[in-house]
């Protein structure tokens, strides 16, 4: 009999401790923090101090193995004296508004349909969504082979179809390699709206488009005026995230072309890896990256302000 | 001056750094990490992992792990070593990387002297490559020329049984071949080594040069260039096609199987890949020095070599292994085992029994005479790098073979290697 009472005199310190420890774990403000620790931190460690070592290698004359010097602004002036950046940000602005403009197009057209209901949709989803499972490393070699001179489809069937004569050179011309990525990049990014609007398109009640033709709305009326105004908010969110990759873009340009011919597809990406990695001058290489963070952010200021309002 | 390392300090801590540092300095070498990239000749990779690093554990008991990096990837390998320095103690080195790495790299003249007295001496040319401030910084290892690879059979259809000697013989041979349905397919896209590799000699032979031996004279606009320019667009028009402007290097030598050239050039690797998995094309596959023009033959210096880094926590340790495998005994049975894809550095082996067994090989061996490193006659300096990243040269050939007038394609290429060298 005596063991008991000694048993809980001996407990009840430890359960007070942890009820101690469980009430403040559990205030609204300390939870909070330790639910957002593992991601703050990973953020820090990933996203934080790249970026800002990234600006601190930009203001230095930094070559790879050495030490570095300070050179304050030296290297974006060097670069607005250089044609091939001035080219570089002008293929980074096509190829970004040209895919961004079909992607969201063809996008919201593949949700349009994906929310119809009809046989074997649930399939055609799922295929669909293979350009963006795929990874792009992959999917680019057999853009390769696809676009490849000697051995390409398309060319095969064109000449075979006797629409031509001889196949085009989706690579060496300037324009067509320029189209050819575009190409790439859409069939690759699309899905990613085409989901996205579908998930929107879904939220929408069915109620709305009844009203709507009751009130004698025809087809393009309840595009207009029910399903753009509800997602457009995604719409835009969809967007943002797209503009950010697309400027981002590296692998499947470094694998198709390398940035040329004569540099008539080198977007930032890949003119800043060749600067920095290939000739090893990583902090000019880290000025080419930043260089396009203006305009982007820019952007995504514009872009979440008009959200807000919205 | 701030280095990343001072950075890191400031972010991450001195205490952790320190007490890894104190950590490394007192590991034994157990087992070392020899880095490179991953050859085309699969035997050669396969007779260092399993055969002479299995040999050298069995002697010393150092494991010796090898790595290998996919083709086109080691000078970002190889900075990411330098930069973290941590991984492997032992690095393959290409063309001036040398000079690039110069403060990573440990200083191996003594090993260098000891090699060239016992099967040297080394090729002159080598040393502008390895040797910075006068102190070797690698050990080279082999060159991997850049020669024509052609189709013997269609050449003779053209009335040509050895391979022309210089641009105009060539370029008359590759007008009468595409007429035949045979072009012409030099690479003149933004690749690593097969753009480089012609348009470079073809350069140098008009007499044209990018800069000084100062490596600050912007020598490029000149009239040998707009010879060398002017010949380029004529010899891309009449033997050649618009795909070869964007291709990289794996073009070249899927248009030679797919019998859709004649003429290209390239590495051995066309022939070595053809005889395994193309044999009636190999057969008629032969290899010709790079043609002469008015001022001389040049071939592209692709050296390959080994260094030591800094970080190596035993450089001793890493140094003997290097001794070990420059020894005739183990560099020999190496070398024989890359089907002469290496043309090895040392006079010693001039006659060398890898170049016996297959004679097309031998060009490889010739060329070295005549090869200079991208950028010569300047110095093979971060400038030099920077040029050949940029793909000035290769651009400025490409731009004419499109259309873009002589001199402006001179004035952009000469704009930009003034900024590069900083020349005034």
């Amino acid at each position: 009999m005596s063991v008991r009472p000694a048993t809980l005199a001996r407990t009840a310190p430890v359960s007070a401790g942890r009820s101690a420890l469980r009430s403040f774990l559990e205030r609204e403000g300390i939870f909070g923090w330790l639910m957002l620790a593992p991601g703050v931190l990973f953020l820090l460690a990933f996203v934080a101090y790249p970026f800002f070592y990234g600006i601190f290698l930009s203001l230095e004359d930094r070559r790879v193995a050495s030490p570095g010097t300070f050179v304050g602004f030296a290297n974006f002036v060097t670069l607005a004296h250089d044609a091939v950046f001035w080219q570089v940000v002008r293929n980074t602005f096509i190829y970004v508004t040209v895919t961004t403009v079909l992607k969201l197009a063809g996008g919201l057209g593949m949700a349009l349909v994906m929310n119809q209901a009809f046989r074997g949709r649930n399939l055609v989803r799922a295929f669909l969504l293979l350009p963006f499972i795929v990874p792009t490393a992959l999917s680019t070699v057999a853009w390769m082979w696809i676009l490849d001179p000697t051995f390409s489809v398309v060319n095969w069937l064109l000449v075979h179809g006797k629409l031509i004569t001889s196949g085009y050179s989706f690579l060496g011309n300037a324009t067509l390699a320029m189209g050819s990525l575009i190409v790439v990049n859409t069939w690759r990014g699309m899905p990613f709206y085409g989901i996205t609007l579908l998930a929107g398109l879904q939220t929408i009640s069915y109620e709305l488009y009844e009203a709507a033709a009751i009130d004698g709305a025809t087809g393009v009326q309840r595009f207009l005026y029910v399903t753009l105004p509800v997602i457009k908010p995604v719409l835009i969110i969809v967007t943002m995230f797209s503009v950010i990759f697309t400027f981002g873009d590296f692998q499947l340009i470094y694998a198709l072309t390398h940035g040329g011919p004569a540099n008539a597809t080198h977007v930032f990406s890949t003119w800043s890896f060749d600067i920095g990695m290939s000739a090893g001058q990583l902090g000019m290489g880290a000025a080419v990256a930043l260089a396009i963070l203006p305009a982007l952010a820019l952007l995504i200021v514009a872009l979440t302000l008009y959200l807000r309002r919205e | 001056m701030t280095t990343r390392r001072d950075f890191l300090t400031l972010t991450a801590g001195a205490l952790a750094g320190a007490t890894l540092g104190t950590e490394r300095a007192g590991a034994a070498p157990k087992a070392m990490t020899v880095v490179r990239e991953s050859s085309f000749i699969k035997p050669f990779d396969d007779y260092f992992a399993k055969t002479l690093a299995t040999d050298y554990e069995k002697l010393t008991g150092i494991k010796i792990n090898y790595e290998a990096v996919s083709v086109g990837g080691m000078l970002t390998r190889l900075t990411t070593i330098a930069e973290t320095k941590s991984g492997p103690e032992i690095a393959m080195t290409a063309l001036n990387w040398p000079h690039l790495f110069d403060a990573s790299l440990v200083d191996l003249t003594d090993l260098a002297t000891e090699i060239g007295k016992k099967i040297g001496p080394w090729h002159d040319n080598i040393l502008d490559a390895v040797v910075v401030n006068k102190k070797w910084k690698a050990l080279p290892w082999g060159n991997i020329g850049q020669l024509e690879v052609y189709r013997t059979d269609w050449f003779k259809e053209a009335g040509v049984n050895k391979f022309p000697d210089n641009w105009e013989d060539l370029l008359a041979v590759g007008r009468l071949l595409k007429k035949a349905g045979h072009p012409f397919g030099f690479e003149l896209g933004h690749g690593f080594g097969d753009n480089h590799g012609w348009l470079y000699p073809l350069f140098w032979s008009y007499g044209g040069r990018e800069v000084d031996k100062d490596g600050k004279t912007v020598l490029i606009d000149s009239d040998e260039t707009a010879k060398a320019v002017d010949f380029c667009r004529r010899f891309y028009k009449e033997t050649m096609f618009e795909d070869v402007l964007g291709w990289t290097d794996v073009n070249n030598n899927k248009a030679f199987f797919g019998e859709q050239i004649s003429c290209t050039n390239n590495a051995s690797s066309i022939l070595v890949v053809g005889k395994r998995d193309f044999p009636e094309i190999a057969k008629v596959t032969d290899h010709g020095m790079n043609p002469q023009g008015p001022k001389g033959r040049f071939h592209l210096l692709n050296p390959v070599s080994h260094a030591v880094l800094t970080h190596a926590p035993d450089q001793a340790a890493a140094k003997a292994f290097l001794r070990w495998l420059y020894d005739d005994k183990q560099l020999s049975r190496w070398l024989t085992s890359g089907d002469a894809y290496y043309a090895p550095f040392l006079n010693g082996y001039e006659n060398h029994p890898m170049w016996g067994p297959e004679p097309r090989y031998l060009p490889y061996k010739e060329s070295l005479k005549t090869s200079r490193l991208h950028g010569w006659p300047g110095p093979p300096s971060h400038a030099m790098s920077e040029s050949v990243a940029k793909y000035v040269l290769v651009d400025m050939f490409a731009k004419a073979c499109r259309g873009d007038s002589t001199k402006d394609v001179i004035a952009t290429a000469a704009a930009q290697l003034k900024q590069i060298y900083k020349a005034k």
